[in-house]
């Protein structure tokens, strides 16, 4: 039977070489056609078929995990005795019961208690997390660590987090700087919400960049996650050679009002990038910082002009009056649009006796373009 | 024992506060979207409701505006439950008529008393009434 289907197969060859050039490769594209299409239906199915089995699994494993949690968590008499969490005792039977020795329920398990504790704090999420604990989940959560895969080392990092469960920093330090954008952020959150002392240790040690997206996320976890050990991060702003790292400390000077930052900070008015400088003038203006104003006056000429329209912006925020005079001259010389607007912007913003009177001044002396300027920034209900 | 109603799409949260109110004593129903929610509504009287605010038909502001629109449904307690906690949200919450407001993560101890508060006053109010006619 083998051999027939050798010399068929054969005899077609032949018949194919015997073809037109054209014919041949349209032919070809039309074989590679069909077999991706089979394939591709075939992957489909299969995918199908596999997710239609886990569907039917969570379905059944779904109520007695509830039940499980209800029982042991939700209705435990224990609950609002004034017992410690850490003494209160789970029904040994229905913890072993043998359906929780199963990889898939257990994944269930994790999952769903996770969901609880989502929606759950104080006892009852002290409570969810000793069943964890107590249920040995977290040796799953650290045997997908050690996977090749990063989707499930990103699970893994997601669990102990949010189960709470400190990993050492051997194991999520590396993580933190992974080449895998996904799991260096997951790590880096999971690391700023677990590590009690050092929050920002991975700070040190980050080669990898820390994309905006990723900025933002972290400025969230930081700002919200409770008992965090803030530092000082000026540390970061003068010996990090990441410039995100130094971007993204400049932004949490600024939010957390770190003015024994400000001489790190000026110290970056002096850095060859001017998006840095830029970044440093926008943090000095936040910071409200008055010995910054001068040494921002007389870069001011060889500045780009995205740092110039950031050092008016700056003066306008810190307001301390004395260089009224400067403003108005870039408010009346200057031939950038820009650049009126935003002086025009930082006089108003003075809001002082001098600064009112300078306002009314140049409203009488200057041309009908400025007047108009000065009209739009004097609107309190124009913001931009 | 009193009647109470819980509007919350997401499964878990559902069962969840239904079972710690049925230990509470409570006669819980439930709804898991807006429509169900206003079918429900229509059909029986509640003591309290207990509504998130984003869910499939209607959100949970609406489920309370509607609420204190009906002239026969005004005096039904309601506790808004959700994650959203922007103070714009929350004012509007109690802006329309929301007794109170927890935010997700909630803790059950917490519910149950706010519910029983919230019961108290209802009870009280309702005493008044009865004196005043």
């Amino acid at each position: 039977m083998w051999k027939d289907l050798v010399d068929l197969l054969f005899q077609a060859y032949e018949q194919f070489s015997l073809l037109p050039l054209f014919i041949e490769i349209a032919l070809a594209f039309i074989i590679i056609a069909i077999a991706a299409t089979i394939f591709a239906y075939g992957a489909i199915l299969y995918k199908r078929y596999r997710t239609y089995v886990h569907e039917k699994r969570v379905a059944f494993i779904s109520p007695i995990i509830e039940e499980l949690i209800t029982d042991q968590v939700l209705l435990n008499e224990n609950l609002g005795k004034d017992i410690p969490t850490e003494e209160i005792e789970f029904d040994k039977e229905a913890l072993s019961n043998k359906v929780y020795k199963k990889p898939f329920v257990r994944q269930i398990l994790i999952e769903t208690l996770i969901q609880y504790r989502k929606n759950f704090r104080g006892e009852v999420g002290e409570l969810l997390r000793k069943l964890y604990i107590d249920m040995d989940l977290q040796k799953d959560s650290f045997a997908k660590m050690k996977s090749m895969r990063w989707e499930r080392k990103i699970k893994a990092v997601v669990e102990l987090t949010q189960m709470d469960i400190s990993i050492s920093d051997v194991t999520i330090l590396p993580l933190t700087n992974s080449t895998n954008p996904s799991l260096r952020a997951a790590a880096r959150n999971a690391y700023i919400q677990l590590s009690k002392n050092e929050p920002f240790k991975f700070f040190d040690i980050a080669t990898e960049p820390l994309l905006p997206w990723d900025q933002l996320e972290m400025f969230k976890i930081i700002t919200t996650t409770k008992d965090i050990a803030i530092p000082n991060f000026s540390r970061w702003v003068s010996y990090s050679s990441n410039k995100s790292v130094v971007s993204f400390c400049l932004k949490l000077i600024a939010h957390y009002d770190q003015q024994s930052a400000i001489p790190a900070v000026m110290e970056l008015l002096n850095n060859k990038d001017h998006y840095f400088r830029a970044d440093a003038i926008i943090c000095l203006g936040k910071l409200s910082a008055e010995v910054a104003e001068e040494k921002m006056v007389r870069i001011y000429n060889h500045q780009p002009l995205n740092c110039q329209v950031e050092i008016l912006k700056a003066m306008g925020a810190i307001a301390s009056g004395k260089y009224l005079e400067f403003l108005k001259t870039e408010f009346l010389y200057s031939s950038n649009f820009d650049i009126r607007m935003n002086a025009a912007r930082a006089i108003i913003k003075h809001n002082t006796q001098n600064s009112r009177l300078l306002v009314e001044e140049l409203m009488e002396m200057t041309h009908e373009e400025n007047q108009l300027i000065i009209k739009h920034c004097l609107n309190p209900l124009i913001k931009y | 024992m009193s009647n109470i109603l819980v509007i919350e799409d997401d499964d878990i949260m559902l069962k969840a506060i239904r079972n710690i109110l049925r230990k509470d004593g409570h006669e819980v129903l439930t709804a898991k979207d807006g429509k169900e929610a206003f079918e429900k509504l229509d059909n029986e009287q509640y003591d309290v409701v207990i509504t998130d605010l984003m869910m499939p038909y209607a959100n949970g502001l609406e489920v309370v505006s509607r609420l204190r629109a009906n002239t026969d449904k005004r005096h039904v307690g309601i506790i808004v439950c959700s994650s959203v906690g922007n103070e714009e949200t929350i004012t509007e919450a109690f802006r329309l008529g929301a007794d109170d407001y927890l935010k997700k993560p909630i803790m059950a101890g917490e519910l149950m008393i706010r519910i029983r508060k919230l019961l108290a006053n209802r009870s009280a109010n309702l005493k008044l009434v009865t004196k005043k006619k």
